[in-house]
């Protein structure tokens, strides 16, 4: 009986001891980033615990909007150091989940995966962001559903069409959620309009796309390609100058 | 307490799952990294060669390396500048295409973010993940 408690004692000691000697103070971490933020920063702590250096091999993040920085290369004995992880936000949206692996020259755990869980609040969820009709198509009025997101809340949007060939109706259905209505002058032609949506008091822009397009498999216009940074356009020109329509509810 | 040697085994093993369940109950919402891609949502590179003229290839890679290169035709569509390039694709789409989305393999998530958000926010139908990547496209084709 005292072999197998002692056994069983060892085997638990011994595996917690074949742990790293670099002890991360977390492996995961969550952020919050605010309406606006551009980045998200996480920071993972570390110590060595062993009584010999560890060298970095390498910090690597998992995609190209996530940049990983180790501060050294080399942690000696009892010293602390971390690995900040940026995460370029751009246009994401919801729960994004980025990791970073760091290589060291441990002989138990080379390999460590650090988790970046960022939740990125979205003030609108609009679905679709896109309605079309086929040229030649009856112009009947296509729906947008637009509704606050969870911790929002919204009592007003305004949407504006880049284009007068489409004419928008918001209605409210609901606490913070609106039913947008886009119907097109005329399907007989080629024509497309960027809607900009946007509710009370904020300074955020959201966008639905509405257009009249070929018939299937016909050739298509090419691609416009812009410079970074650049405002979103209507896909294809207006046959007119563009008056902005809206209407805000 | 007597406990057999296969118990204190089974209890050790037990022991060593715990941190990965604790691992899968904090991330339940979503591990984009380690979500699998239907086979019916991907697409080998010989299959969209063989769509031809009925395929919109879409590049979901950051603008440096899309500017270094990229498959003939493609359009730019990433996360980065997502509200003002969606727009740009969408004058190209037409119904009866077909959308292929790349970037750097098929470890990388970019592809599936992109093509996730084009049937989900665009409600696009056809919308495919290239299997491989870009890589496997030069593969082929250089």
């Amino acid at each position: 009986m005292k072999t197998h408690k002692l056994t069983f004692t060892l085997s638990f000691i011994f595996c917690l001891a074949a742990r790293a000697e670099l002890k991360w103070e977390q492996t995961s971490v969550e952020l919050r980033p605010a309406i606006g933020d551009k980045q998200a920063i996480g920071h993972f702590k570390y110590q060595n615990a062993g009584k010999t250096p560890i060298h970095f091999k390498s910090v690597q993040a998992s995609c190209g909007c996530t940049a990983a920085q180790s501060q050294k290369d080399q942690v000696g004995p009892g010293e602390k150091g971390e690995i900040t992880a940026t995460f370029n936000i751009g246009d994401r949206t919801g729960t994004q989940v980025k990791t970073v692996t760091v290589e060291t020259d441990e002989a138990a755990n080379q390999k460590t995966v650090l988790t970046l869980k960022a939740i990125i609040p979205q003030e609108l969820e609009i679905s679709p962001n896109f309605v079309f009709w086929k040229q030649g198509e009856k112009p009947a009025p296509k729906t947008i559903a637009v509704h606050a997101g969870k911790d929002f809340s919204v009592k007003h949007i305004k949407v504006t069409s880049s284009s007068p060939d489409f004419q928008t109706k918001v209605e409210e259905t609901g606490a913070g959620q609106f039913k947008v209505d886009v119907q097109p002058n005329e399907t007989s032609r080629l024509l497309a309009s960027t809607l900009t949506i946007q509710s009370e008091n904020s300074p955020k822009t959201f966008y639905a796309t509405a257009r009249i397009t070929n018939a299937p498999n016909a050739p298509v216009a090419p691609a416009l390609q812009k410079a970074p940074g650049a405002a979103p356009a209507a896909p294809t020109a207006p046959a007119r100058p563009p008056a902005p329509t809206g209407q805000t509810h | 307490m007597k406990l057999s040697l296969p118990r204190q085994a089974l209890i050790l093993a037990a022991l060593s799952l715990l941190p990965g369940v604790g691992q899968a109950i904090y991330f339940r919402d979503k591990i984009s990294w380690q979500s699998p891609i239907p086979p019916s949502e991907m697409v080998s590179v010989d299959r969209a060669r063989e769509w031809g003229d009925s395929t919109v290839w879409i590049d979901a890679r950051p603008d440096d390396q899309f500017a270094r290169d990229h498959v003939p035709g493609a359009i730019l569509l990433n996360e980065d500048r997502w509200n003002e390039l969606l727009p740009q694709f969408l004058a190209v789409w037409s119904p009866g295409k077909k959308i292929v989305v790349y970037c750097s393999s098929q470890s990388c998530d970019l592809a599936r973010e992109v093509a996730e958000r084009l049937r989900k926010e665009a409600q696009l139908p056809d919308v495919f993940v290239l299997e491989g990547g870009w890589e496997a496209w030069l593969k082929k084709n250089r």
